[in-house]
């Protein structure tokens, strides 16, 4: 090799694959980085349920002192507005509602202490691109989601698996392009992209022949697809890059569709009593009626059965191989957790859309042996409180009004935007059984008083059990991007067993 | 870098170094190397990665340079940092080992390994042996100030591009492919010019037009072909300018599109120096493009509106990258903090004040541009002053930038691969720089034509002649032999379908605010440019524009294929499109037609007769007729241009 002279004169040395990658920008791992730190994963699979809207850690995983309604309530007065109930854990309580979760307490670790980045004034989307990033938008580089990091770094547990699923969301919506903004893979290229499957009982369709077709007339298609292929001109001259990774993309969807795994998105499969324990007073085959869905409250009771069956795909789906699955409670501005009013009564339902699930998603991965290597967490883009918006040392402009007295049931509920402390729900993949990390305070703000834990390390702590070190980093425009924000991200060693 | 400047002033003033480092704390030092130390191979690349992004290329962090060898052993604000022959006293070792726990070098990024710090002091026992030629200074722009190219001797009416790739074929031993049939010249020209396929009664008269100059006719026709030009082109300019019609920012007014001004600009074929005059020096329909997007809430300040700007500007217009610049000085290339902010000084409402990784530093810089040689740039308190000055600087003669970065883009486009490999980074130099400055000079004498430099390049012998096709792996360095394949993008595929089914889209967005008459002629027949990304078009990589996209990925993905397989928009466009045409007609006219609109050629022997089979004996069923277009799209014929 001939003297480099400078740094720009390396471009004429480069390899052509490296030209490549400038050209298109596409990303290459830096493993050159000599300071990746060789971890033993305790995970094979991670599971994200994802309680969109911001959930109310005092009305749900940390709950303070319950002040019942009454007309006239002076809603300082109010930390939670359900009485506790006991966990399977002494020194754990829960908000009433959560029973079930409860009794699997013993399974997992509960953080209460997850402190939100300070973005100002709040927007959802903006908090919950930066939980899935790790990145405060916007980036002058197109982040890719952790799923999209996993699917990269890892790739599919099977190959007839996509590696990143994404269920529940639908992106046609309030802060809908600000949704998309994050659930890609970015940078990395849109092979480690999502997998979206809005509809868990029709997520067979996805892995399914088109709408209408039957299998006999799809592999004929495929077979003609073939025949002409050999037949084309194209087909007979040399080899050229281009056409064979388009043929190998067929080759990789068709065997993806007619996979043995692909039977694991078909909800129609399980049987009757195990889609009842995931989803109450939900019947197979039923279908929601999307103009209903704009109605609020009646949306609410039919999305119990929708967060629901969603957790009972990520189980069929971890059974044959899942690496990264995201199961949402789903985002919608002013619905599901995002209680803007009538935060009390609003709960009810949200704790009774996520109790079973998350117990029975719990219970059946342990019964199947899975629980040990796959990562379940709960989580939410930030807390609410009645008085606080943002946190107690950095203020922020409130969205939501709150009377000097409660006079309406409306008023009852946590309607502010609580960035201090909020509550993350982990369970299997090498975390601790039965434990707590992180003290907040009784007294209202509730803030973190101890321990508390950021989306970096948060993400480092999960990337850990993955075997990946926090400081990974892949190449994008000749710098390194991170898999924690810089590289910095130091896994809560507490948590892990 | 004033911050560890006076901490290396304070290490100076407080004790020499040797004083500073016990017995104890030497003989914690790795040991030198064994082996003799190779320059090259030991420690340019140490050099490279862990020191050059503070100590070499005009930066002098602590006084300490390391250009080249005299620099390495002459004094710095901490007296020498190096004695040759004597690595166990030279202070950079201590550092880069540890022994001051203060000041461990690299003070960003990884520290030395117990083997790299072994090489350097190998290295240094061994005499620094600095090879010749080698130096890690400030180098002077590249691609920078116009260039004149003499064209050398040639026949008559020969292409300039080819003239000047003669010698180049010859140095490197290509054999130039030989040229392409009409009918492929036809597909990929249109396909390049218009983003279509040619439709069978255009490729019928230009394959009957027996005259010597057809070629030239054809680009000519589809440059003039005003509307279908800037449909197409609108995809390219969209990504660069990070123009959409649904994106975030929108919800809060913290964005603005240009859509109007950016089609009737394509359309009416604006020059292209007016044209980034009007985006640089806003009005109130491109100030969408200078405005950036503001997400709600506190922005970290790299992201500010006027740093975007800054970013923008540089990567779109210069081939310049100052996003890491924007954060801190850049650890890659020359950029720092300050040309950044200087720039974005432009488009500052107040002055504006340095910001280090969100760090304050207290200090503001002059508004200039990034090339200061190019010009002056006004300091005025008014921004429209400012701006003004900025465009005239910009698009002035002195900038051979501008037109070398816009040319390089339209080549990588039309080839696979740019002049200058990396297209937003123009510092690089082209792997034929006289090819580079003539497309580039050639543009700027025909008033900054577009139009006028793509029918030069395809018009040229290069472009005509057969793909290079590439293998998995790539040679180790590019050689041009032709153009590459490439793939459709994704609203070429789109509307790919669009002319096999008939099937459009009803009507553009409403951005474009076209007139009544021109709605009427777009009704049913709109293009996918024209409306919002569907789930098909996001799958084939049409990007969420909230940054920059100069290239697209062109690598086929599972989930891609996954969604040309079953996903619901193709499958319902073909179900729709394979009624109608299986309704009107019989199935060889079918078949024939198919082949036609979708590989510009007629189906051999065994194709008419597998598709036939499928298609239905005689009569098309419509099952029958839809799986057949869904053979067809999926072919690599049909997605790649040959």
């Amino acid at each position: 090799m001939k003297p480099i002279l400078s740094r720009r004169d390396f471009l004429k040395t480069a390899s052509a694959a490296t030209l490549a990658t400038l050209t298109t920008g596409a990303p290459r791992a830096l493993f050159a980085n000599d300071e990746l730190e060789k971890i033993k994963s305790t995970a094979d699979t991670v599971i994200v349920l994802w309680m969109a809207g911001g959930m109310a850690s005092t009305e749900t995983f940390d709950p303070k002192r319950y002040t019942p309604y009454e007309k006239g309530l002076d809603p300082n007065r109010v930390l939670s507005t359900f009485p506790s109930i006991d966990t399977k854990v002494d020194h754990i309580k829960f908000s009433e509602g959560l029973e079930k979760t409860a009794a699997v307490m013993d399974r997992g670790t509960l953080i209460r202490t997850y402190t939100a980045a300070d973005l100002g004034f709040i927007l959802h989307s903006r908090h919950q691109f930066n939980w899935h990033t790790g990145y405060t938008p916007p980036q002058n580089v197109h982040c890719p989601h952790l799923g999209a990091f996993i699917a990269k770094t890892l790739g599919p547990l099977n190959p007839a698996v996509p590696a990143f699923i994404n269920i529940g969301q639908r992106f046609d919506l309030g802060e809908s392009e600000e949704l998309k903004s994050f659930t890609t893979a970015g940078f990395l290229g849109s092979e480690y992209g999502p997998f979206n499957i809005p509809y868990p009982d029709q997520a067979a369709e996805a892995v399914r022949p088109p709408a209408g077709m039957t299998p006999g007339r799809f592999e004929d298609r495929n077979k003609f697809y073939k025949k002409l292929l050999s037949a084309s001109p194209v087909g007979k001259h040399g080899s050229d890059y281009q056409k064979e990774s388009l043929l190998r993309s067929m080759d990789n969807a068709h065997r993806l569709l007619s996979s043995p795994a692909a039977k694991a998105f078909d909800l129609a499969l399980e049987p009757l009593e195990n889609i009842r324990k995931y989803a109450p007073g939900y019947e197979p085959g039923q279908r929601f009626n999307a103009s209903l869905d704009r109605m609020g409250a009646q949306y609410e009771a039919q999305s119990v059965g929708r967060f629901g069956l969603g957790c009972l795909l990520a189980r069929r789906l971890c059974e044959v191989g899942a690496r990264y699955i995201e199961v949402t409670t789903e985002y919608i501005p002013f619905l599901n957790w995002d209680t803007h009013e009538n935060g009390h009564s609003r709960l009810v339902s949200m704790k009774k859309m996520i109790d079973s699930p998350i117990a029975q998603l719990v219970r059946d991965l342990e019964e199947r042996g899975l629980l040990n290597r796959t990562l379940i967490i709960v989580a939410s883009e930030f807390s609410r409180d009645m008085m606080t918006e943002g946190k107690p040392s950095k203020p922020i402009k409130d969205q939501v009004e709150v009377p000097k007295t409660i006079e309406d049931p409306k008023f009852y509920g946590m309607h502010r935007h609580f960035t201090d402390a909020g509550s993350v729900l982990l369970f299997g993949g090498g975390v601790k059984k039965g434990h707590m990390h992180g003290l907040t305070a009784d007294e209202r703000p509730c803030k973190t008083i101890k321990d508390p834990v950021n989306i970096t390390d948060l993400h480092a702590t999960l990337y850990r059990t993955l075997g990946i070190p926090a400081n990974l980093s892949y190449e994008i425009e000749k710098r390194p991007f991170y898999v924690t924000n810089d590289g910095k991200g130091k896994a809560v060693m507490d948590v892990l067993g | 870098m004033k911050r560890w400047l006076s901490i290396a002033l304070v290490i100076a003033g407080l004790a020499s170094a040797e004083a500073k480092v016990s017995p104890g704390d030497l003989a914690k030092l790795p040991p030198a190397a064994a082996q003799p130390v190779d320059f090259i191979r030991d420690i340019q690349p140490i050099l490279e990665k862990k020191c050059l992004q503070c100590h070499g290329r005009g930066h002098d962090k602590g006084g300490f340079r390391l250009d080249d060898r005299a620099l390495l052993l002459g004094e710095s604000d901490s007296g020498k940092a190096v004695l040759s022959g004597k690595s166990r006293d030279s202070y950079l070792i201590h550092l880069v080992a540890g022994l001051e726990p203060d000041s461990v070098m690299p003070k960003k990024g990884g520290k030395l390994s117990s083997e790299q710090v072994g090489l350097l002091r190998a290295w240094i026992d061994q005499g620094a042996s600095w090879p010749k030629g080698i130096s890690f200074a400030k180098q002077p722009p590249r691609n920078l100030h116009p260039t004149e190219v003499v064209l050398p001797k040639a026949k008559a009416g020969e292409n300039p591009i080819d003239v000047l790739l003669k010698p180049y074929f010859k140095a490197n031993k290509v054999q130039p492919g030989g040229a392409v049939d009409d009918r492929v010249f036809a597909r990929r020209a249109h396909l390049d010019l218009v983003g279509l396929l040619p439709e069978p009664a255009e490729l019928e008269t230009f394959l009957n037009d027996r005259s010597r100059d057809k070629r030239e006719k054809l680009i000519r026709n589809l440059l003039g072909d005003d509307q279908r030009y800037a449909e197409h082109w609108l995809t390219f300019w969209n990504d660069l300018l990070r123009n959409d019609y649904r994106g975030t920012g929108y919800i809060d007014g913290g964005r603005k599109q240009i859509t109007q001004w950016l089609f009737s600009s394509l359309k009416t074929n604006k020059s292209y120096d007016k044209f980034v005059a009007e985006l640089v020096h806003p009005k109130p329909e491109t100030e969408g493009f200078a405005k950036g997007i503001v997400w709600r809430g506190v922005v970290n300040a790299s992201q500010l509106p006027p740093i975007q700007a800054a970013q923008n500007i540089s990567q779109v217009f210069m081939g310049v990258n100052l996003k890491c610049a924007s954060c801190h000085d850049s650890f890659i290339d020359d950029w720092k903090l300050s040309d950044a902010y200087s720039l974005a000084g432009v488009y500052s409402d107040g002055p504006l004040e340095l910001v280090e990784c969100d760090k304050p530093l207290g200090k503001k810089v002059k508004v200039s541009f990034i090339y200061p040689e190019l010009g002056a740039l006004n300091t005025s308190t008014n921004k429209a002053e400012r701006t003004a000055r900025l465009a005239e600087v910009m698009t002035s003669r002195e900038n051979g930038r501008l037109s070398r970065t816009i040319v390089n883009r339209l080549w990588q486009r039309f080839f696979g691969h740019g002049l200058v490999a990396n297209v937003d980074d123009m510092e690089q130099a082209a792997w034929h720089p006289e090819l580079l400055n003539w497309l580039a000079e050639d543009f700027v004498a025909h008033g900054y034509d577009l139009r006028h430099t793509m029918a030069r390049i395809l018009s040229s012998r290069a472009y005509q002649s057969e793909a290079a096709l590439e293998g998995a792996a790539p040679e180790k360095t590019y050689v041009f032999r032709g153009p590459s394949v490439r793939r459709l993008s994704a609203e070429q595929f789109v509307d790919a379908v669009s002319q096999l089914t008939g099937l459009w889209r009803d009507k553009p967005v409403n951005d474009f605010k076209f007139t009544t008459n021109q709605l009427a002629q777009l009704k049913d027949r709109t293009r996918s440019a024209l409306v919002p990304a569907d789930p098909l078009m996001v799958a084939l990589d049409r990007p969420n524009r909230e940054q920059v996209v100069t290239v697209r990925q062109s690598t086929p993905t599972t989930l891609q294929a996954l969604e040309l397989t079953n996903g619901g928009t193709l499958n319902d466009t073909l179900k729709r499109g394979a009624a109608k045409l299986a309704s009107s007609g019989d199935t060889r006219t079918l078949v024939q037609q198919t082949y036609v609109k979708a590989f510009s050629r007629k189906p051999g022997w065994t194709e008419r007769r597998t598709a036939s089979q499928l298609v239905g004996d005689g009569k098309p069923t419509p099952a029958g007729t839809e799986d057949f277009l869904w053979t067809i799209v999926m072919q690599p014929e049909f997605q790649l241009i040959y």
